[in-house]
This record gives structure tokens, sequence and C-alpha cells, in this order.
């Protein structure tokens, strides 16, 4: 039963993968006539030499989990606030809620880069309005201002995410558990940290580990919003990944990129998954 | 290492005529011979209309040849085509320009051409100064700065009128097209980062020019990050008072505000470079190609068509000279008609002044992998706060590595 299954998987997953440990140990470049060489382990230690690199990776780590944490704490409170909303006022506070979502990431990124530009820029212009600040900001222009202003509409965009799951995660909490809180008086906060919570956990894990897995490979809304610039203040692994493979051809390099970045995630993901089980 | 100017020779060769030995034509199912076309001029609105009008009237006097246009933008026909060519699937005709031409040449997947068209062919960018902007700045419209510190003098009266306009319009991003298109004010500082044109990203010329950029962004006289082309409706509407752009400049502007052309010349003017330190004004080669690949199994249509395209009057007159006009590969406009099209104030800046200053950069495979690590450099002197030093070190370092 499983051998048809098996069969597909190793073609669409097992191929490229191989095929991308063999070409990171070449010295491959997609422009030379020269056929590709076997190197052994010198992409690997031109990476670990590499300041790019680990730049990549500390802006891979900031955008990853600095979107998907505050997107579960904004996700997680805007599912509590409406736990209660019923009727058209819920439906339609839900549906306004989920709207972000169904925007493409893409459009997404371009209509916030419209929003942050210096010259012509809604938010500068709010913020001038409003008299927070004397001279338009260049978000996307200033090497400590670019990654946050990428993450604020990477957490815009992923939010309804964490929301549409926590309030189906919620509404599958027993009310026997709620109303026995309720007679043993239980406070708001308790409530949430002692009944609730312990509910989310597994929702919580698994969504979580989805966004993270999605967000190390964000490559739309960076490349859309910065390709990666400032320097190299936006520069995520999978910007760098594109940029040695498809502006430098350099496919070697790019491949061995490519399978730190697949053990980073494999480690990640490893380590969840069993954070999971133990519960 | 691939010898520069071995490249140079094949891509001059490849860029204008074709050898002989065609192969025979393969012969699409209806008997019309299809030729696959890869252009960024069927991606962008602006020029769309006049190449698919150009193609309609080559396959009515062509009617055996039907061409099949595959629109790709200006950013990423190179990657495409260098991936398609990997593939075995290469176009039979494409448009390239500047450094992909020359990194697509690298392959040697580019048919040898050679000795039909005018050889002497220049696409170059121009200092273009908005004379409305300058007069309204109490500026004199008709004398546009002629050095870096009369154009720093000139940007502040204008930022001062009119803090909504950007007082100048430089591509600050991070691609091979931008370290092509800011060569000419890296050199105009004395400056050449590149150890083909045996200079060096860490030398004190180098640091000048990183130190000029981030004046400029510090003023708000540049707004960094934009891509050339996003500055060209600003332009039609008075936000831009200088723009560091191409001939085809005029034809995107006209086709946003409408101007007519006698306003357009009231209105706007082009010049040479303002010069730096090394005293000397310079411009970048940024003309388009047209190619045909090796592999093409229909040679003898495809440069039919490419010849259609370069010279017939019909197609210089709506493509070259429409809307997102370039100068024509022509020596002597060949019809009168023309040759009224190209006596303009534009066209003869261009001819007479801008073009005996291009300067011509390392072109090359090396030169888009260096690009990324100079204009990064570029953008961190424009945004951040390292020291200078530090920034032009960082690229010399980047630059040893590759």
């Amino acid at each position: 039963m499983v051998t048809p299954s098996l069969g597909v998987l190793a073609i669409v997953v097992g191929y490229p993968v191989i095929y991308t440990l063999i070409l990171s140990v070449q010295d491959y470049n997609l422009l030379s006539a020269a056929p590709a060489r076997f190197i052994g382990a010198a992409n690997y230690a031109k990476l670990f030499r590499d300041p790019t690199f680990w730049q990549a990776l500390v802006n891979t780590a900031a955008y990853t989990f600095g979107s998907v944490g505050v997107s579960v704490l904004l996700g997680l409170t805007l599912a509590l606030l409406t736990e209660n909303l019923g009727g058209c006022r819920g439906r339609l506070t839900r549906a306004l809620l989920l709207t972000p979502w169904a925007v493409p990431f893409v459009v997404v990124a371009f209509l916030f880069r419209y929003m942050y530009l210096q010259n012509g820029g809604a938010i500068n212009a709010l913020l001038l309005a409003a008299g927070f600040i004397s001279a338009p900001i260049s978000w996307l222009n200033v090497s400590l201002l670019a990654m946050p202003a990428v993450m604020v509409t990477n957490v815009w965009a992923m939010t309804p995410f964490f929301f549409l799951l926590l309030s189906a995660a919620l509404a599958g909490i027993p009310n026997e558990v709620i109303e026995s809180a309720r007679v043993d008086r239980a406070h708001t906060l308790s409530m949430i940290f002692r009944i609730k919570l312990p509910f989310l956990r597994n929702a919580l894990l698994v969504s979580s580990l989805l966004m993270v897995i999605a967000n190390f490979n964000d490559f739309a809304k960076i490349w859309a919003m910065t390709q990666g610039g400032p320097g190299y203040s936006t520069t995520t692994l999978v910007i760098y990944v594109y940029r040695q493979a498809f502006e430098n051809f350099a496919f070697g390099y790019a491949s061995a990129l490519g399978v730190v970045w697949l053990l980073l995630l494999l480690a990640f993901a490893v380590a969840y998954l069993r954070a999971l089980r133990m519960d | 290492m691939v010898d520069t100017n071995g490249l140079r020779r094949i891509l001059f060769a490849a860029s204008i005529t074709l050898l002989f030995g065609f192969a025979i034509d393969a012969v699409a199912a209806d008997g019309k011979i299809v030729i696959t076309f890869a252009n960024w001029a069927a991606a962008e609105g602006t020029t769309k209309p006049s190449i698919d009008q150009v193609i309609a009237d080559f396959e009515k006097a062509h009617p055996d040849i039907q061409i099949k246009s595959e629109a790709i933008s200006f950013s990423e026909i190179a990657r495409q085509l260098a991936l398609r060519l990997k593939a075995g699937n290469p176009p039979d005709v494409a448009q390239l320009a500047g450094n992909d031409t020359f990194v697509i040449a690298s392959t040697g997947k580019l048919e040898p051409l050679g000795g039909y068209v005018d050889a002497d062919l220049k696409g170059p960018a121009g200092f273009w100064y908005n004379k409305q902007v300058m007069a309204k700045a109490g500026l004199d419209p008709d004398k546009p700065p002629r050095t870096i510190d009369e154009l720093m003098s000139a940007m502040a009266t204008i930022k001062k009128s009119q803090p909504d306009v950007i007082p100048l319009a430089l591509d600050t991003t991070n691609r091979p097209f931008s370290l092509q298109s800011n060569w000419p004010w890296i050199a105009t500082f004395g400056a050449t980062p590149l150890a083909a044109s045996k200079g060096r990203a860490d030398s004190p010329e180098m640091k000048r020019y990183l130190t000029w950029m981030r004046d400029l962004a510090k003023n708000g006289y540049i707004d960094p990050g934009r891509k050339i082309g996003e500055f060209r409706p600003l332009a039609a509407q008075d936000k831009v008072a200088f723009i560091w752009d191409q001939v085809l400049l005029q034809g995107v502007i006209q086709s946003v505000n409408k101007m007519s052309d006698a306003d357009f010349y009231r209105h706007w003017g082009v010049t040479t470079q303002p010069v730096g330190p090394s005293g000397k004004p310079y411009s970048f080669e940024g003309g388009h190609q047209l190619v045909i690949f090796a592999d093409s199994a229909q040679k003898k249509a495809a440069w039919t068509f490419i010849q259609y395209l370069a010279t017939s009057p019909e197609a210089v007159k709506i493509y070259t000279l429409g809307p997102g006009s370039s100068l024509p590969p022509l020596s002597a406009a060949p019809k009168q008609e023309l040759a009224a099209k190209l006596d303009t104030p534009i066209y003869r800046s261009f001819t007479v002044s801008v073009i005996p200053t291009l300067t011509t950069p390392p072109f090359g495979p090396a030169f888009a992998t260096a690009s990324s690590a100079i204009m990064a450099g570029v953008q961190q002197a424009v945004t951040g706060s390292e020291p200078i030093d530090q920034i032009a070190n960082s690229i010399q370092q980047q630059l040893d590595r590759q």
C-alpha cells in the first residue's frame, strides 16, 4: 500500500535532496562550460569562513523567531478577545481579522513597501500628521530599521493564521472544564493561564512549528521589500542562497548553504516533535 | 578567470552580425517558422504596445515567420536565460543589456555575429535636469551643475525650496545594473573598485565616493532603495530634480504625463555628469543588444527578425524611437522622417556631449558577482553609520574571497 507513496516521495523529495548533497561537494558554476568538479568539503569550509553566511543565519533567526513570537502573542490575544463574540458582530469581526491571511504575500510585501516609502509613504504621512516624527523616515533603507519593518509586515500577514487556529482550539475546550473553573471562582487571568493555555499547548506547538518552517523559508516578502538590503541587514539564508545560485550561478556553494539550512530545520523540527511527545 | 577582452570581442561579434552556416530552419505544423523571442519590452507597460506592433508588422511582412514573444522582466532575463541554456531550452532570440550580455556570452552559447550593422552602438546615461524644478528653486534652468560641488549646492537649494522633490534620482539597489549605473559616479571620484580594472575597493578614491554617497543620503538628496524605473513616474510628476538615466526617460515621462515634445524640451534637459575630483565626466554603456542562441534551429529567420527590429525604418520609428526610446543602431538615419525625429535637443546632447564620456566597466560574470559585494557596501554607506573605512575594507575582503 505504501510503496507508491514512497516512490513518489523518493522522486519529489529524495532526488532533489540527494542531488543537492552531491552538488554541495562540487565546484559547479552554471555559466561555466567546464563540468562540475569534486572538491570535497571545500564549499563547507568556505561557508564557515564567510561572514555574510553568519549574518544571514542571525538575520534568519531574528526574522523567524521574532515574527512567529509576536504573531503567536497577537493571535492568541485576538482569539481570547473575540472568543465570546457571537452573532453577526462576531462573524464580521472574525472575517475582518482573517482578511490579511487572504492577501497574497507578494501583494502584502508591495503594499507595505509603498506604505513605508520615505517620499509619499502612508506610514510617514500618518506619523508626520500625528506629530510623532518631524521628518520622514526611510524605513526600509536604514540598516537598523529595515529588519523590524519587514517583520511588522510579516506579523500583519501571519497573525490571522494563529488567530484562526487558536480560536478553533479555544472552541474545543470542554464546557465542563470552563464551568467548573467558574464555580471555583477562577478570575480571568487564572482562567487563561491555568485552564485555557494548557489546553492550547498542542495547537500552539504545531502552529508555531509550521510557521517557523514557513518563515525560515520565506523569500517573497523579503525579496519584494528589500532584496536583502540595505547592505546585508535583511539578508536571510534563503535570500543568500538565491543570490549565490541565481545571481552568481555558484550552484555548488549555494547547495552547501542549502544543506546547512536543511540540517538546521531538521534539528529544529525534531526538537519540536520531541516536545510534543513529552505531553 | 574569463578574459574580459576576449569576452568583449565575443559580445561585440555576437551583438552585431551573423556568421555563415545557418542551420536548417525548423518549421511549425502550419508551415510557419516559429521564433521564440525572450524580451523585456513586452513585459513593460510603456514598451509593450510598440513591440507588439513591430512584431505584428514583421509577421505581416514575413508571412512564413511567426514570432512567439516571451515577456520576461529586465531584472530576471539573464537569470532565466542562463537556466534555460543549462536546461537545453534557450529561445531563438533574446534582448539583453549591459553586463547581462557578457554573462550570457561567457557561456559560449551565443551565435557569433559580425559585420551587418554599424558597430558603434551606444546606449549611455545622461544627467537629466528638470528646468521647472530648478527655476522654482531660483536656479538658472539653463545652467545645470557642472561639478559635484555645484551639484551639492543646487540640491541644497532645491531641498530647501521644495522638500517633497527628490533632488537626485540614483539607483542604489543591489543588482549588477546598479553597479553599472553607479560606475561613472565611482569613476568621477577617480576610483576603480575591481581588480580587473586595476583598482581596489579600499582605495582613498573609493572611500571618498562612499563618503559622498553617505552625504547625499544624510542630507536627504537621494531616496535609497528605489530602482531607477521607480523614479521615472515621479520625474514625470516633477518630483525629481536631477536623474541619472538613459534616452528612454523621455518616452517614459511622456507616456505618463502626455507632455508634448515641445513642452518636454522646455521642461527637461540632459547633459554630461557633473565632474568629481578626477576632473572628468563619465557615462555608462547601457545599450540594448539582440542575440541569437547557438542552439537555435531557426538562425536564418532569427537573423531576418533581428535585422528588422534593429534597422527597419518602421521598427526604429515605432519601437526604438517610440515610448521608452533609445538611440537607434544606425550610423545615419535612413529616411528623412527619422532624421527629423533624431534632430532633437535630447538626441543631440546624447550624441555630441554624453557619448564621448562613455566608460565601460570590466563586464563579465566576475562583474556580476562583485556587484553584490560593492552595492551592499554602497547601501551600508548610504543607510548605516559604520565608518566608511570599515565598509570599504569589508567590500575589499569580500572581493578578495571571490
